[in-house]
């Protein structure tokens, strides 16, 4: 597999080969992506980007077994998840540990930056805040599968097929799943769209 | 358009906008269908307010942090001792030091044990051998043993004489 049709894998190739700049390139393009499915995972902010930060590592560790059998998004998000649920499972072992004893090597990292919280300006209306809060915290009381599969269904980034394949279920399993995800969205959030004033513009 | 086609765009909207064609096949439909219109009022809503979810917040120093940490633990690897200090310091562990050291002192008992059997075995000959001097006839047999020697050292031509003189 000299080329790859999917530019990810090719830069990923690269870094098999110990290419930093390319590991960098992945990492600016995917710390987002990566970092809205673990955030909205993660109840804790903070250690949600420590989680991001350790996928970002498990890659380039893993860089030596990866093959281009899959889209690298596939492969990335895959390692996001499960690590997602290793930091769950933990969790419920040993609720009083934080990340920080997890990966210990992170220690002297410094925490989030304050002033980096938000890169986007948070809407004038506080209405729009409250809007968000509702459907963050409906989201958050998901099952783990459905909020995925509803999270990586957001963008046009996963085909269902790629969706299936991090969930490890069939597609129709996964538009299963994301029907019944939507369902309970809806019911939970009906008092406010039954107003209008969330309905789309 | 049919309930399959009609599935088919939901499930499409979930993904991504729906084109203005598509859009406007569904709203068709739906207008003719009051509980698809409704669900896909409630939809669209839906589709709206997940799109709308705000990206979560990343440093901007993320990519600096990853770098570091792939950094560290490059060096980390590096830093890794080699098989033989991996012996060496597996030597220094209380376990395995204890291990040996009953190892030691098993081996030497064994050594000790075998070189005890061996003396036992050269005791057991040397008793034996004596056992058999014990057996020998009663020494007043040896009584004369000088006298019957010295027949047999006797010149060969006494005997030859007196076989002559006897046959005579």
């Amino acid at each position: 597999m000299s080329t790859s049709p999917d530019p990810d894998a090719a830069l990923m190739l690269r870094v098999k080969q110990g290419d930093r700049d390319a590991f960098e390139e992945l990492v600016e393009k995917y710390q987002q992506p990566v970092m809205n499915l673990v955030y909205r995972t993660l109840p804790d902010a903070t250690e949600a980007e420590d989680l991001a930060q350790h996928v970002f590592l498990q890659v380039y560790k893993s860089a030596h077994r990866y093959e281009v059998s899959a889209k690298f998004t596939t492969w990335l998000f895959t390692i996001a998840r499960n690590l997602c649920l290793n930091e769950i499972r933990r969790r419920s072992r040993h609720p009083a540990d934080s990340l920080d004893e997890t990966f210990a090597d992170n220690e002297d990292q410094p925490i989030r930056q304050p002033e980096d919280v938000k890169n986007f300006s948070p809407p004038d209306s506080l209405l729009q805040s409250e809007l968000e809060q509702k459907v963050e915290a409906a989201l958050a009381e998901l099952p783990e599968k459905q909020r995925t599969a509803i999270l990586m269904c957001r963008g046009d980034e996963f085909s269902y097929e790629d969706i299936a394949k991090v969930l490890e279920c069939s597609v129709s399993a996964t538009k299963s799943l994301i029907h019944r995800g939507r369902e309970t969205l809806k019911q939970k959030l009906k008092p406010y769209l039954k107003t209008g004033t969330w309905t789309d513009k | 358009m049919n309930e399959s086609e009609y599935q088919s765009l939901l499930e499409t909207s979930w993904r991504r906008p729906l084109t203005a064609d598509e859009l406007a096949r569904l709203e068709s439909w739906a207008a003719g269908h009051p509980e698809a219109q409704a669900e896909w009022e409630a939809e669209k809503s839906l589709n709206g307010l997940l799109a709308r979810l705000p990206d979560a917040p990343v440093a901007s120093n993320f990519t600096a942090q990853v770098l570091q940490a792939v950094e560290r633990e490059a060096k980390a690897v590096s830093r890794q001792p080699s098989f033989l200090e991996q012996v060496k310091r597996w030597f220094q562990r209380p376990a395995p030091r204890l291990a040996w050291a009953l190892l030691l002192v098993g081996v030497l008992w064994f050594g000790y044990d075998r070189h005890q059997a061996n003396v036992r075995t050269d005791v057991a000959k040397g008793m034996s051998v004596l056992a058999n001097v014990a057996s020998l006839s009663d020494p007043a047999v040896l009584e004369d043993f000088e006298a019957i020697q010295r027949l047999s050292q006797t010149a060969p031509g006494v005997d030859d004489e007196l076989y002559a003189v006897l046959n005579q």
